[in-house]
């Protein structure tokens, strides 16, 4: 009996032993990790327009002739804007009208015209800004920035100009006028 | 290929802090114009007094029917008149003539009364206009810069139209009229 039961083990480990010899062969593991970037990105949007040509700028009767006539606000649409990550802000630049006419202008006139940027939708706190340039067409230019945005955001932004007025309503210098108004979206700045 | 692995994991995880810092990506959008313009532009102003006649009165010395010799009037004052660019002003009258009666004067007598028109404050010589005057080269003048001011406007040299030694016919009325224009320089 107990040959027997030698004889029968033997066997068992005979009939396992190819078992175990053929998966020893064929199975091994690696690790292969696949990895890429995304680069931070902000883009503004096709503008709806590309300029703002406001016209005749004065009163030519009435109680207000020669002075600055009441301009409606004019705004640029600047769809799908976004930045993939976070932590970023608008900033607007602004240079006030300004005429051609360099010359310096006489008493009871200015050939300036002020206004205001605000570039709206992104954070809380909308990028805007006000030109202060003086009658005689000095300090035209002017920069506001806006909240930040704390996440990445995908958002129809509106630049809207409007407050146009003219240094203490002064009679304003026959000519042609032109100012500027560029948005920049891209990252807060570090404290 | 464990030591594959190991070699990519290691190359992704320093190529990472890099490449972050060159994520931060700036849009600009603009500058967008923004344009306009301001025509030449004049304007009178307001005539002071709230009236716009000279009045002179009686014009003749009743003791002789002659002119008086002092006819005067103050000037009267545009106030706020402004050109928004180069500009000439310039003046013209006519002369006072009776009104009513307005037939041919008989001998010794006139029904017109020539004057001098000024407008001053705006060009540093004054136009003048005078209506007895063939012609009147001072009756216009540049000013060659955009300007805001008062012009006065006044009246004077009176003198008898025909000679002073003739009389003015009667009449209710004698009428002239000063004219001053603002207009934009070419």
């Amino acid at each position: 009996m107990t040959s027997l039961k030698a004889t029968a083990a033997a066997l068992a480990l005979l009939v396992a032993l190819p078992g175990v010899a053929n998966a020893q062969s064929t199975s091994d593991d690696a690790t292969v990790d696949v990895s890429g970037t995304v680069a931070g990105l902000c883009i503004l949007g096709d503008p709806s327009r590309t300029s703002v040509p406001l016209g005749q700028l004065i009163n030519t009767s009435g109680p207000q002739v020669g002075k600055l006539t009441a301009i409606s606000a004019q705004t640029i649409n600047l769809p799908n804007s976004f930045c993939n990550f976070a932590g970023t802000n608008l900033r607007v630049s602004a240079q006030a009208l300004l005429s051609s006419d360099t010359n310096a202008v006489q008493t009871g006139f200015a050939r300036a015209v002020n206004f205001t940027s605000t570039v709206s939708n992104w954070a809380t706190q909308n990028a805007t800004v006000t030109t202060a340039a003086a009658a005689g067409g000095a300090t035209p230019s002017a920069q506001g920035t806006g909240g930040t945005q704390p996440a990445p955001k995908i958002a129809d932004l509106t630049l809207t100009l409007n407050g146009f007025t003219v240094p203490s309503n002064l009679l304003l210098v026959a000519g042609t006028y032109s100012g500027s108004v560029t948005i920049t979206l891209g990252p807060a700045a570090t404290p | 290929m464990r030591l594959l692995a190991a070699s990519l994991t290691a190359l992704a995880a320093l190529a990472l802090p890099g490449t972050a810092m060159a994520q931060s990506t700036t849009a600009t959008a603009g500058p967008f114009p923004v344009t306009g313009n301001v025509p030449g532009l004049c304007s009178g102003g307001t005539l002071s007094n709230a009236n716009s006649s000279f009045a002179l009165g009686v014009l003749i010395d009743t003791a002789t029917g002659l002119r008086r010799t002092d006819l005067a009037a103050p000037p009267k004052i545009l106030t706020g008149a402004f050109c928004t660019v180069r500009s000439n002003i310039s003046i013209s009258a006519t002369a006072l003539q009776s009104v009513n009666n307005i037939a041919a004067p008989g001998a010794g007598f006139s029904r017109t009364v020539h004057y001098t028109a000024s407008a001053s404050g705006w060009t540093t010589t004054p136009a003048t206009f005078a209506t007895g005057s063939a012609s009147n080269p001072g009756s216009s003048q540049e000013r060659s810069t955009a300007f805001q001011g008062d012009i006065s406007v006044g009246i004077g040299s009176f003198s008898t139209g025909g000679g002073e030694g003739l009389r003015l016919v009667a009449d209710t009325a004698y009428q002239g009229i000063v004219t001053v224009t603002l207009a934009v320089a070419n």
